[in-house]
């Protein structure tokens, strides 16, 4: 391609886009909008899944229940609880378990630096710290194995049991009284944004040691087991796989439903993420419509251009213009157009994302603002507005150009 | 060079419909310099935009060099139109955001020829009707007479064996229209083709053969 042409297109173009202000500003705000809406929508399902891992990694919770069939001669009605025995009689029998951890956990006062609150207080073991996202602030950590092998008396508490004991002092290696027993804090809960709970935020919890928490709490039944699978797809294999192990031990119906209940939080996700991918696809069904405001703009600017200047294609095709030479021009403006229009609304989009992004969220009260000022950008959106935006330049582009191309030259040239 | 055989167009407008040529024959040879003469409305002007493959007749044949025009695509009657024959119009029709280089030059383009080549011919031409110093003038910056010397320097840029001239002098004053017919004559002498349509019995003079039309038909 040789200079002199684009420098004709671009005089020919000048002529008559200033009066396109107002599309060019259509397509500003349009690209604006699928932008804005699709950035929105991705980081509303990113903070969801965030969030759900506030919890934990995908888990299932096993719980204890009541029979409600008869079993091998034994009556319906009969309590079924879990105790810490099952937790290596599952892990030895079900290879699909990644990791299994138990929980005990009791309401009970909690004292240090003179001051005294009731808490939530967990027995469980290293492993439920893996599960459970149980990150612990610098100069920390949660439980491990040594604290269980050798029985010691540590404890890892929320960041707001950390703020009530101690204010804004490092509450590691301090000395918390749990029912009259000492326990040193070996670490505080790092601030996370968590949607998805059971006894309340793990910001007000305490944890022990799992052999520690039964000296303060001497029931020897456990209130639920953690299971994490290999694979999320094994989650439904391994629920069937405990209800019949158990039921073998514990001497009830595998198909009974209350004897044991469970908490697959992979199946909250699936639907949670289903729903945040339909509010995606509306959300970008809405931007794209609005950047078909601007293209239908650009297609009215190019027609009335092609009928502008007749004359002009008239001149050219009668001095040996072909069609695709006049095709070609037109397609260029309109590529043109569009560029500038969707440029600026690429740029103001990208800094408001980053804007938005700056503002803080509370971590304390995970509201709806932790899923509106987190909008993120990605290569998959911008492939998809890449794809949308260069179908409507083609599609509003392409019939004014062949309009143009169509002219009969002498026609053309009669026009004024 | 040019055969015309029983050629006729019909102009429909609504349920009007108006024959402005009506089978018209004849042959114009190679090197010949002829002008087309005859009332206004007699179809002169359509018989040039038929002979130019500007426009398609209704009925009848149009053989240019040997090739049957009715055969040829949109993009083929481009190329005739961009390398076998040159059209001057009455009105000049050049373009007006680009400057007497460029229009001259744009036929070139249209042809694909590289820069260097594009830049010796415009050089040429201009220098030949006498306007190199006013390349980069607009055609609004130029007289009647010297638009009309930068449309036929670009009618002859891809050097085409045809030059059509629709009243090439029908605008000018009579000083400019003698500059035209100067380089016409001297266009003619180098060789070419040139078929010229006036009103004027002088310029008519010039040509080796007189075509007279009227009423869409030929008279002498
Ligand atoms: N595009 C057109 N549509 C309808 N009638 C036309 C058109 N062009 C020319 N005519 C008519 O055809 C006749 C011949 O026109 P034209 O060839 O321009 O004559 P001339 O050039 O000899 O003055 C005239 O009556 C004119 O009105
Ligand atoms: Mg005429």
């Amino acid at each position: 391609m040789n200079a002199t042409l684009p420098r004709f297109f671009w005089s020919e173009y000048r002529k008559r886009h200033k009066r396109a202000a107002l599309i060019t500003f259509a397509l500003f705000w349009g690209t604006l909008s699928i932008l804005l809406l699709m950035a929105f929508g991705q980081g509303m399902s990113t903070q969801f899944q965030v969030a759900f891992k506030g919890l934990g990694e995908t888990l299932i919770m096993v719980y204890g229940g009541q029979t409600s069939l008869p079993f091998e001669g034994l009556p319906k009605g009969r309590p079924i609880a879990l105790y810490p025995e099952d937790i290596d009689y599952l892990k030895d029998r079900i290879p699909e378990i990644l990791r299994i951890a138990p929980e005990s956990y009791n309401f009970l006062p909690v004292s240090a630096n003179g001051k005294e609150i009731n808490r939530t207080v967990h027995g469980t073991t290293a492993e439920f710290g893996v599960m459970r996202t149980q990150v612990p602030q610098l100069g920390g950590r949660f439980l491990n194995a040594a604290d269980a092998a050798e029985g010691r008396k540590v404890a890892f508490i929320g960041w707001k049991v950390a703020t009530d004991l101690f204010g804004s002092a490092d509450a590691v290696g301090k000395t918390i009284v749990i029912a009259r027993v000492p326990f040193t804090v070996v670490g505080v809960l790092q601030k996370k944004i968590q949607d998805s709970m059971y006894n309340g935020p793990d910001a007000e919890q305490v944890y022990l040691p799992f052999h520690s928490y039964q000296q303060i709490d001497n029931r020897r039944r456990i209130n639920q087991i953690h299971i994490q699978p290999r694979e999320d797809s094994q989650s439904k294999l391994i629920e069937s796989r405990v209800k019949t192990l158990l039921g073998r031990k514990y001497r009830f119906d595998p198909d009974d439903r209350y004897a044991t209940s469970f908490w697959n939080t992979i199946d909250d996700a699936k639907e949670g993420m289903a729903i945040f991918k339909g509010i995606e696809i509306f959300l970008s069904i809405i931007g794209a419509l609005t950047l078909l405001i601007g293209a239908v703009g650009v297609t009215n600017l190019m027609y009335a251009a092609a009928k502008e200047r007749t004359k002009e294609i008239g001149i050219k095709l009668a001095i040996g213009a072909r069609r695709r030479t006049i095709i070609a021009q037109f397609f260029l403006e309109t590529v043109f157009v569009f560029t500038k229009g969707t440029f600026w609304g690429f740029i103001t989009a990208f800094n408001i994302v980053h804007l938005i992004r700056l503002a803080p969220i509370n971590y304390d009260s995970f509201g709806i603002e932790a899923y509106l000022l987190r909008p993120e950008f990605s290569l998959r959106i911008l492939v998809i507005y890449v794809v949308v935006l260069g179908v409507l330049c083609f599609l509003s582009g392409i019939f004014p150009a062949l309009r143009a191309s169509r002219a009969n030259p002498i026609e053309s040239l009669r026009y004024e | 060079m040019i055969e015309l055989n029983g050629i006729t167009k019909v102009y429909r407008t609504g349920s009007q419909s108006l024959e402005a040529l009506r089978g018209i024959s004849l042959g114009i040879g190679k090197g010949e310099f002829v002008s087309v003469m005859g009332p206004s409305g007699s179809g002169k002007s359509t018989l040039m935009n038929i002979v130019g493959c500007l426009d398609t007749p209704t009925a009848g044949e149009y053989v240019l060099d040997g090739e049957n025009v009715a055969g040829l695509t949109f993009d083929e009657l481009a190329a005739v139109r961009n390398r076998k024959i040159g059209f001057v119009f009455q009105n000049f029709n050049l373009l007006p955001y680009a400057t007497a280089w460029e229009n001259v030059e744009l036929p070139m383009l249209f042809d694909g020829k590289n820069a260097k080549k594009r830049r010796e011919r415009v050089t040429e031409l201009l220098n030949a009707v006498g306007l190199l110093d006013w390349r980069d003038h607009r055609p609004t910056e130029l007289s009647g007479g010297q638009q009309q010397r930068i449309a036929l320097a670009r009618a002859l840029a891809n050097d085409p064996p045809i030059l059509l001239a629709d009243e090439p002098t029908g605008n000018l004053d009579s000083k400019s229209g003698e500059e035209i017919m100067a380089i016409l004559t001297e266009l003619w002498q180098g060789g070419r083709t040139i078929v010229m349509v006036t009103h004027n019995d002088h310029i008519a003079a010039c040509s080796e053969r007189i075509i007279r039309l009227f009423d869409g038909q030929v008279v002498a």
